[in-house]
């Protein structure tokens, strides 16, 4: 076995372990912890199947930013450890439905979907191509997706924004 | 080179097969205790060294010819005490979290050039892949923070958090600025770009990146003072605001694991140190000499000794830089007071980040105008010099 085998094995373990733990952990502080290694682990497998770019982007965006904010929510909020996944007992009909109906779409996806083994790609840096593609063919879909950022950023402004006419920030800006 | 390629090629070790797990062991080790240790313990000494410098007191001079192994009594003090964990502290956590920091530290530092042919992994992505570790530090702190069970821990972590994801983008934006110039990610590429110009476009570069064109030169300035942010370092160290927080998010951590926060954030200084000159102050390159073409004409035998001389040169040049930038953070920390909350995230957000993109722009602009060429390639054309 190569080491880079291993190391697959070692992030796929990784990531079915800590995602059930996402899922089934009653607390929900340990769930987000969980999620951090799932994310790591999905990042890993990326660095193993030769897409370095997106792994780090994995990394920088998910581990760094969203699970920062979600811990941040956590945290702010009281009682974290009597607030329990448990309390949503009975709720669990349509969510498993669902799941399961999502799997079954995913199973038939990759049936079909002809999928190059890891032998049948060739790890060679990525990051240039995409690049190239990325202010190539690719340029007006990705200011597209720009827009959408900045939308957020614009909504995120006027939210916090103080607002005119209202007695309580009129005084907080005084 | 990518990750997949790197690891397959870990199967051997200078020719001799190890087993994998022995060798992931094996590096952790030698990083943690060859490197990090010696040099985070030295930067200790000489911030308290520097420090007393700037107070008019002597500083550290008993352990030692001046007080050179005070942090080997340091150290040792840290192992020795009593280990504590508060009661209604989280314990999983509280234990697992300082690890995650100096991970986060010391895993980037196999990206660090600090010779042609001394670096650990030179990655396709390099420099993205230092910075997507450094995310591990922050959250890091934040757990470390909120399962240690107390109020000044939690408000410490959620500062050094948020002040660690804003600085993050001016941070990037420099580095994307420099990435504009080099036209690659890779460290030893940038580093490679930045050779003193010679006639011969082949073995010449456009000498360091700070001076390469005006723009560059304040986003220097901009990474600068956005990896001060990051690794929590006065003017911006309100993450442990001594007098407000006691000790900030580590006030409830003792012994070693205060050690690995204490010792993670020096790595990170460090880290940035060796970025900042990798990046911005063309790694070992120096001004009217090229390391890489340099043949002493050194033989032992038959044996070309050039390569060996070559690297100890450039590892020195290189360490020097980085030891002058260390040296610059802590004159810092001694010289400025600490910014309010309010004021950090102005700075970030109305100044750094609008004058980072305008500078990335102009960076762009440059290069496109003068076809990637630095100020000093431009003046020597005009010279004729080139």
């Amino acid at each position: 076995m190569q080491l880079v085998d291993f190391f697959t094995l070692l992030f796929m373990l990784m990531g079915v372990v800590s995602a059930v733990l996402v899922a089934f952990h009653p607390n929900v502080l340990y769930a987000a912890v969980a999620l951090v290694f799932s994310l790591l682990s999905v990042a890993g497998l990326y660095g193993v199947l030769g897409a370095d770019f997106l792994a780090a982007v994995q990394l920088i965006i998910y581990v760094g930013g969203i699970i920062v904010v979600i811990l941040f929510a956590i945290m702010m909020s009281e009682n974290i450890y009597r607030a329990r996944f448990r309390d949503a007992a009975g709720k669990f009909v349509i969510p498993t439905a669902v799941a399961a109906l999502l799997i079954a779409g995913f199973l038939k996806l990759f049936h079909d979907a002809k999928l190059e083994t890891r032998a049948g790609l060739n790890a060679i840096p990525t990051t240039e191509q995409m690049g190239r593609a990325l202010v190539g063919p690719y340029a007006l879909v990705f200011q597209y997706v720009a827009i959408v950022l900045l939308a957020g950023l614009i909504g995120a402004v006027v939210v916090a924004r103080p607002h005119h006419g209202n007695p309580e920030s009129e005084a907080e800006k005084k | 080179m990518s990750l997949a390629e790197f690891l397959s090629g870990l199967n051997s070790v200078f020719g001799i097969a190890l087993p994998m797990v022995l060798f992931s062991v094996l590096s952790a080790v030698i990083v943690i205790l060859l490197f990090a240790m010696p040099l985070g313990g030295m930067c200790t000494y000489f911030e308290r060294k520097v420090a007393a410098d700037f107070q008019e007191r002597i500083g550290p001079n008993r352990v030692g010819p001046i007080g050179l192994f005070q942090f080997f009594a340091d150290g040792i003090k840290m192992i020795l005490k009593e280990d504590t964990i508060t009661k209604n502290a989280d314990r999983f956590i509280f234990n697992f979290a300082p690890s995650l920091v100096l991970a986060g530290s010391l895993g980037a530092f196999a990206l660090v050039p600090f010779g042609k042919y001394v670096i650990g992994a030179d990655l396709d992505i390099g420099i993205f892949y230092a910075m997507a570790l450094g995310s591990l530090v922050s959250l890091g702190i934040l757990l470390g923070a909120w399962s240690s069970d107390n109020k000044w821990s939690l408000l410490g972590g959620m500062r050094a958090a948020a002040q660690i994801v804003s600085y993050e983008i001016p941070l990037g934006i420099a580095v994307l600025s420099v990435i504009t110039v080099s036209g690659t990610l890779s460290m030893q590429g940038i580093v490679s770009t930045q050779a003193w110009p010679v006639a011969n476009a082949v073995d010449g570069g456009h000498f360091w990146n700070v001076f390469h064109n005006p723009f560059l030169m304040i986003n220097f300035l901009i990474y600068f003072i956005a990896a001060l942010a990051e690794c929590n370092r006065t003017p911006f160290d309100l993450p442990e605001a001594e007098s407000e927080l006691v000790s900030g998010f580590n006030t409830e951590f003792s012994g070693m694991r205060f050690g690995l926060y204490a010792l993670g954030e020096f790595a990170d200084v460090i880290l940035f140190a060796c970025i900042a000159t990798a990046i911005f102050l063309g790694g070992w390159h120096l001004p009217f000499i090229n390391f890489d073409t340099l043949d002493l004409g050194l033989r032992v035998g038959d044996t070309d000794l050039t390569p060996l001389f070559q690297t100890i040169l450039m590892a020195s040049v290189f360490l020097a830089k980085v030891a002058v930038l260390v040296f610059v953070v802590m004159w810092i920390r001694w010289t400025l007071p600490r910014l309010r909350v309010d004021q950090l995230m102005d700075l970030c957000w109305k100044y750094m980040i609008p004058i980072g993109f305008v500078n990335l722009l102009g960076c762009a602009v440059w290069v496109w105008v003068f076809k990637g060429k630095s100020m000093i390639q431009v003046a020597g054309q005009l010279l004729g010099v080139y």
